[in-house]
């Protein structure tokens, strides 16, 4: 999985060299090239219109010199390759979702074309183009999208990239509800229609976090709808209701996310995600002080962290071979509960002595020192939050087998009750 | 097409005949029987059941004698009932569970019947989050619908599941029953079952509107499944239960809701069943005074709701 950290909110356009340095700094490696910082909602919402703040406004228009997309992003592109960043994705400008356009399909497509190139010399992989919308009724969104994409197909094809749809909401007068590609069957549908015309693998899908939410969407389902088809999942906090990309966790109420974060673990982990995990939390870098940045982008590397680490639960527990556990508690419970039968335990050990000899769902709970006398090869699953402790304690016991980390924040199922004790005891028995 | 209201706020239990004739005079026909206010479900949520429905149910009958007389006399219909939820409570002890499934329940479909109502709207049990997956959630319900489907079959009854919402933090999503592909598949397994319509659908407009869901799409997609409404209307955000286009979210106020789907979606599956409104909140927000008035403004607009789906008219 590639974590990518998005600019917005926190690189300049005109003088990119702090934001940069900020993002390489909290430790990203790869940053999404957003050609629509450069070409922006705003500035395709006023095509044909009369600037009156022209004096004010001497910002290059891409939308009206897209020959000068790939020059304009050369201060970026200098120093991301300064700080060692990666460009793996790239965002095609896009309309507003209330655009009061309704004939756009020839500048989009031009846009588009323009980014496409602009996206392969820059190195990236994936270039996410949202589907056409404005002015299209309803019946006609997967005709007009098809000839769109397939024309931007060959020259994805030339500069071997590969275009990824994403799910919209739309506008019905100020409340954001279910758009284009929104739903995950019809989605699949698509995307299968499109590769088969171009006979190869040369469209995906980029989920969007922030629109499922505002959607109510029960990300799960689509997920597992749109399987291996999913190459990008855009990570945004909000409220729901309002278009905001927030840091995640930090749009709480009654002391919890307002975001389902469950259903999306569940379904990326569930799926093996490993793809593209785009961060963006454009809205919560520019309400920081620029002083206070470094700070807020270290703490959203480890929240991307975090959730790399959720997703690939289940991928680290199957890669190997054999396992124990340790703990006797809920966490190990609630292993056995989601991955016993798939992952099965040899045993689980705790240093409660007390449980020594017992069984613990269907697990006999031994004491840490037969982790000596384990294979090579077999990892030792911690199923206690003081994962740090234990695996200190287990390095003291001169154990090297590989250890991991359990967690249970996000479990394909909960028990209705959890029972009641979970506590280390500093391997004082 | 007829027009319905909920009969909560409305009809008293102490002279049901006054509310009757209430709706009637105004000029409705229907009334969706709230008989989900007898047992409330912040009083489930609270284990704080009550006995109503511990009674007998000839008693059940007696108590609700006069309701039936006095609609019936005032020429209304009760076109369908609300049958109290949750009928399941995650962390709910044994007890109140055994009591909502195999008390409430059944007698909920008792009173159906002894109101000859058609249908009865029921709530999908809310498991996701425990059980993991909208299956395994649906398998709970459906579970649950078995054990009332043969008394529908019997009483002639059409039990309908409704689109939900549940909440993250306060944050109104799908909940059970928002996936109309779904809903299509099993409402119809399971009337093969029981070579029966034992199962249609309540089309809810305000959760559909929560959820972002395109009314239009959904309806169509439902079919002759369809065969109770839910009309009412919201922000987007919270369930409110206020007067169709009465919601807009930006300076141009045009209303948020998306009415025009849910008409065009009637329209394409020749929908000429009751349009029933679950506005009884709405009576609570307006002075007394006004009470009438504002089921006046209730009625006129499902008349045109009902002009514009049969006639074209309005869109």
């Amino acid at each position: 999985m590639n974590i990518i950290c998005t600019p917005a909110g926190i690189v300049g356009r005109e003088n990119p060299r702090q934001g940069v340095m900020d993002i390489a700094a909290a430790g990203f490696g790869d940053i999404l090239l957003d050609l629509s910082l450069y070409c922006t909602c705003t500035e395709l919402e006023n095509i044909g219109k009369e600037n009156l703040n022209k004096e004010k406004d001497s910002l290059l228009k891409i939308s009206e010199h897209p020959e000068k997309m790939h020059e304009i992003i050369q201060p970026l592109l200098a120093q991301c390759k300064k700080n060692g960043i990666a460009m793996s994705v790239a965002y095609a400008p896009y309309l507003m979702r209330n655009t009061k356009h309704i004939n756009t399909h020839e500048i989009m497509t031009q846009l588009s074309e323009k980014s496409i190139h602009t996206a392969a010399q820059s190195g990236c992989k994936y270039i996410v183009i949202r589907p056409l919308f404005a002015g299209i009724p309803e019946k006609d969104l997967w005709e007009v999208n098809r000839e769109y994409y397939l024309k931007l197909a060959d020259m994805a094809k030339e500069n071997d990239i590969v275009i990824l749809l994403e799910n919209q909401c739309k506008d019905k007068n100020g409340h954001l509800i279910r758009g284009v590609c929104s739903n995950a069957q019809e989605v699949a549908a698509w995307v299968d229609a499109l590769n088969k015309e171009t006979g190869d693998e040369r469209f995906g899908f980029c989920l969007d976090v922030g629109v499922c939410s505002i959607c109510g969407q029960n990300m799960y389902d689509f997920i597992l709808t749109i399987g291996d088809r999913l190459k990008a999942v855009i990570l945004r906090d909000g409220d729901g209701s309002h278009e905001s990309a927030l840091l995640p966790f930090t749009c709480a109420a009654q002391g919890r996310s307002q975001t389902d974060w469950l259903n999306l673990v569940r379904g990326l982990r569930e799926t093996f995600f490993d793809g593209q995990l785009i961060l963006n939390i454009k809205d919560t870098a520019t309400a920081f002080s620029p002083i206070l940045r470094p700070g807020l982008l270290t703490m959203a590397k480890t929240v991307a962290d975090y959730f790399k680490w959720q997703i690939g639960m289940e991928q680290v527990l199957r890669e190997y071979p054999s396992r124990v556990l340790f703990g006797a508690g809920n966490m190990c419970r609630n292993y056995m509960k989601c991955y016993g039968e798939k992952y099965p335990p040899r045993y689980t050990c705790d240093n409660n002595r007390a449980l020594w000899g017992e069984d613990f769902c269907g697990l006999e709970v031994r004491n840490p020192e037969c982790l000596k006398d384990l294979d090579k090869d077999c990892a030792v699953i911690i199923c206690n939050v003081y994962y740090k402790e234990i695996e200190a304690q287990l390095r003291q016991m001169n154990i090297e087998n590989p250890i991991e980390y359990f967690n249970d924040e996000y479990m394909p199922s909960f028990y209705f009750d959890r029972i009641k004790r979970d506590a280390w005891n500093g391997g004082e028995g | 097409m007829k027009i319905g209201v909920q009969t909560q706020n409305i009809v008293d239990d102490t002279n049901p005949s006054a509310g009757f004739q209430t709706l009637s005079d105004i000029g409705f026909s229907c009334a969706d029987f709230s008989l989900n206010s007898y047992l409330k479900n912040t009083s489930i949520y609270a284990s704080d059941l009550n006995n109503f429905f511990s009674q007998p149910v000839s008693a059940l009958e007696h108590f609700f004698a006069p309701h039936k007389l006095t609609a019936t006399k005032a020429g209304i219909t009760v076109n369908q009932m609300h049958m109290p939820y949750p009928i399941y409570v995650p962390k709910g002890c044994s007890r109140i569970n055994e009591y909502l499934q195999k008390e409430v329940a059944p007698k909920s479909m008792e009173i159906c019947h002894y109101f000859d109502c058609p249908f009865i709207v029921v709530h999908g049990l809310k498991l996701a989050y425990y059980l993991g997956t909208e299956q395994a959630e649906w398998e709970q319900t459906e579970q649950f619908i078995d054990t009332i489907a043969p008394m529908a079959k019997e009483m002639n009854i059409t039990i309908c599941i409704e689109n939900l919402y549940d909440s993250v933090a306060g944050h109104l999503v799908e909940g059970p029953c928002c996936d109309a592909h779904k809903a299509v598949e099993r409402i119809d397994r399971i009337n093969e079952k029981y070579h029966a319509e034992v199962l249609g659908f309540c089309f809810d407009t305000g959760h559909a509107n929560l959820a972002g869901i395109d009314f239009e799409q959904f309806i169509t997609t439902l079919g002759y499944r369809l065969k109770v409404l839910h009309i009412h209307d919201n922000d987007g955000i919270d369930d409110l239960h206020q007067i169709p286009f009465t919601f807009t979210r930006t300076r141009e106020n045009k209303s948020s809701t998306d009415w025009d789907g849910f008409i065009q979606g009637l329209r394409n599956i020749h929908f000429d069943r009751t349009l029933s409104f679950e506005t009884a909140p709405v009576l609570n927000a307006f002075p007394g005074q006004l009470k009438q008035d504002a089921l006046s403004l209730i009625l006129k607009i499902g008349k045109y709701f009902s002009g514009a789906v049969c006639m074209g008219e309005g869109i």
